[in-house]
C-alpha cells in the first residue's frame, strides 16, 4: 500500500508542484493549506510523513510541529520542512520543535524524492 | 525666545524622523522589488529552455516510435535511444518544477512589499491626524508636546513595521535548496 504524506503550504501552486513530484514517486499526498488545517487532516487520518512550511496564515509551522508532537499518534512520524528559511536560527528552532529535516526551497523533484524515500521507504 | 526658535528642535526632529525611516521602508520596497525581478527573470528563461527542450525531447521519442511502427521491428539501439530521451524528459521536468517555484518565492516578496506599502500609508495618516488635531490657536507648548509624541509614534510604528516584515525569501536564484536530515 502506497505511503501518504501530508503536504502543508498556504501557496496552491508550491502544494501542487510537491504532489506532482511526489505521487510521480509512488506516494499518495493530502493537502493542507495552513498549520491549522494540517492539524485537522493530521488528525483525521495518521500519515506516514509531513511535509511542512514555514510561514503559513493561522498557524505556522513550528507550532504545527509541536502540535502534532503533542499528540501520542505522531510521536514517531518524521516531519519535515519545506520553507525559504535557510538561517540557522530557525533550523535550530525546527529541530527543538521536533523536525526531522530542513529542505530550503525551490526543491528539485528528484532529491525530494530521495530524501522522503531515505527517511519512510 | 521666539515661538519659532522654540519649536525647531521638535520639528527638526520629526522631519528627520520621516525622512529617514520612509528612505529606510523605500530601500526594503526597492530591494524587493529588485528580488522579484531578479527571480521572475530567471523563472521565465528557463521555463522557456525546459520548454524548448521538452518539445525537442518529445519530437524525438515521436521520430522514433514512428521508425518503430512503420520498420515493424525494435532494434536495440532504439530501445536505448527511447530510454535515453526519457531520461531527458525527466530531467527537463525536474528543472521544469524547480523553476515553477518562483510563484510561491515571489508571491512572499510581493506580499511583503503591499504590507510596506500600506505601514507607511498608516505612518503618512499619522501626521495628517497630527495635523488635523492641532487647533490653529495652539499653545506653543502644546504644539511642541503634539510634535514629540508624532514623532514617538512614528518611530514605534517604524519599528513594530520592521519586526512585522522579517525577511523569509533571501533566494536570488532558482537553485534548488540545501536539505539537511536532523
Amino acid at each position: 500500500m502506497a505511503k501518504t504524506i501530508l503536504a502543508v503550504d498556504d501557496s496552491g501552486s508550491l502544494r501542487q508542484m510537491v504532489a506532482f513530484s511526489l505521487k510521480a514517486a509512488g506516494y499518495q499526498v493530502i493537502e493542507a493549506v495552513d498549520g491549522q488545517d494540517g492539524l485537522e487532516k493530521a488528525k483525521n487520518q495518521v500519515v506516514d510523513l509531513v511535509l511542512t512550511d514555514q510561514n503559513m496564515p493561522r498557524m505556522d509551522g513550528l507550532t504545527l510541529i509541536k502540535s502534532l508532537r503533542g499528540l501520542a499518534t505522531y510521536q514517531r512520524v518524521p516531519i519535515l520542512m519545506l520553507t525559504t528559511e535557510s538561517s540557522d536560527d530557525m533550523k535550530a528552532k525546527g529541530r527543538a520543535a521536533g523536525a526531522n529535516g530542513w529542505l530550503v526551497k525551490p526543491f528539485d523533484p528528484q532529491k525530494l524524492t530521495e530524501v522522503v524515500k531515505k527517511v519512510i521507504g | 525666545m521666539s515661538k519659532k526658535k522654540m519649536l525647531g528642535p521638535q520639528v527638526k526632529q520629526l522631519l528627520s524622523g520621516v525622512s529617514d525611516h520612509g528612505s529606510a521602508h523605500l530601500s526594503e520596497v526597492e530591494t524587493d522589488l529588485a528580488q522579484t525581478a531578479l527571480l521572475l527573470g530567471e523563472a521565465i528563461e528557463k521555463l522557456g529552455f525546459s520548454f524548448m527542450a521538452l518539445h525537442t525531447a518529445v519530437s524525438k521519442e515521436h521520430d522514433e516510435i514512428d521508425f518503430v511502427i512503420h520498420s515493424g521491428f525494435v532494434p536495440d539501439a532504439s530501445v536505448d535511444r527511447l530510454k535515453n530521451i526519457q531520461l531527458e524528459i525527466e530531467q527537463h521536468i525536474n528543472t521544469a518544477v524547480t523553476c515553477l517555484q518562483f510563484q510561491d518565492l515571489t508571491s512572499q516578496l510581493i506580499s511583503r512589499t503591499m504590507q510596506r506599502c500600506e505601514g507607511l500609508r498608516e505612518v503618512l495618516n499619522v501626521l495628517g491626524v497630527a495635523g488635523e488635531d492641532m487647533p490653529q490657536d495652539s499653545e506653543t507648548d502644546d504644539i511642541a508636546f503634539l510634535l514629540r509624541e508624532t514623532t514617538s509614534r512614528l518611530e514605534k510604528q517604524s519599528a513594530d513595521l520592521k519586526n512585522l516584515l522579517r525577511k523569509a525569501v533571501h533566494q536570488k536564484h532558482l537553485d534548488s535548496g540545501d536539505i539537511e536530515l536532523f
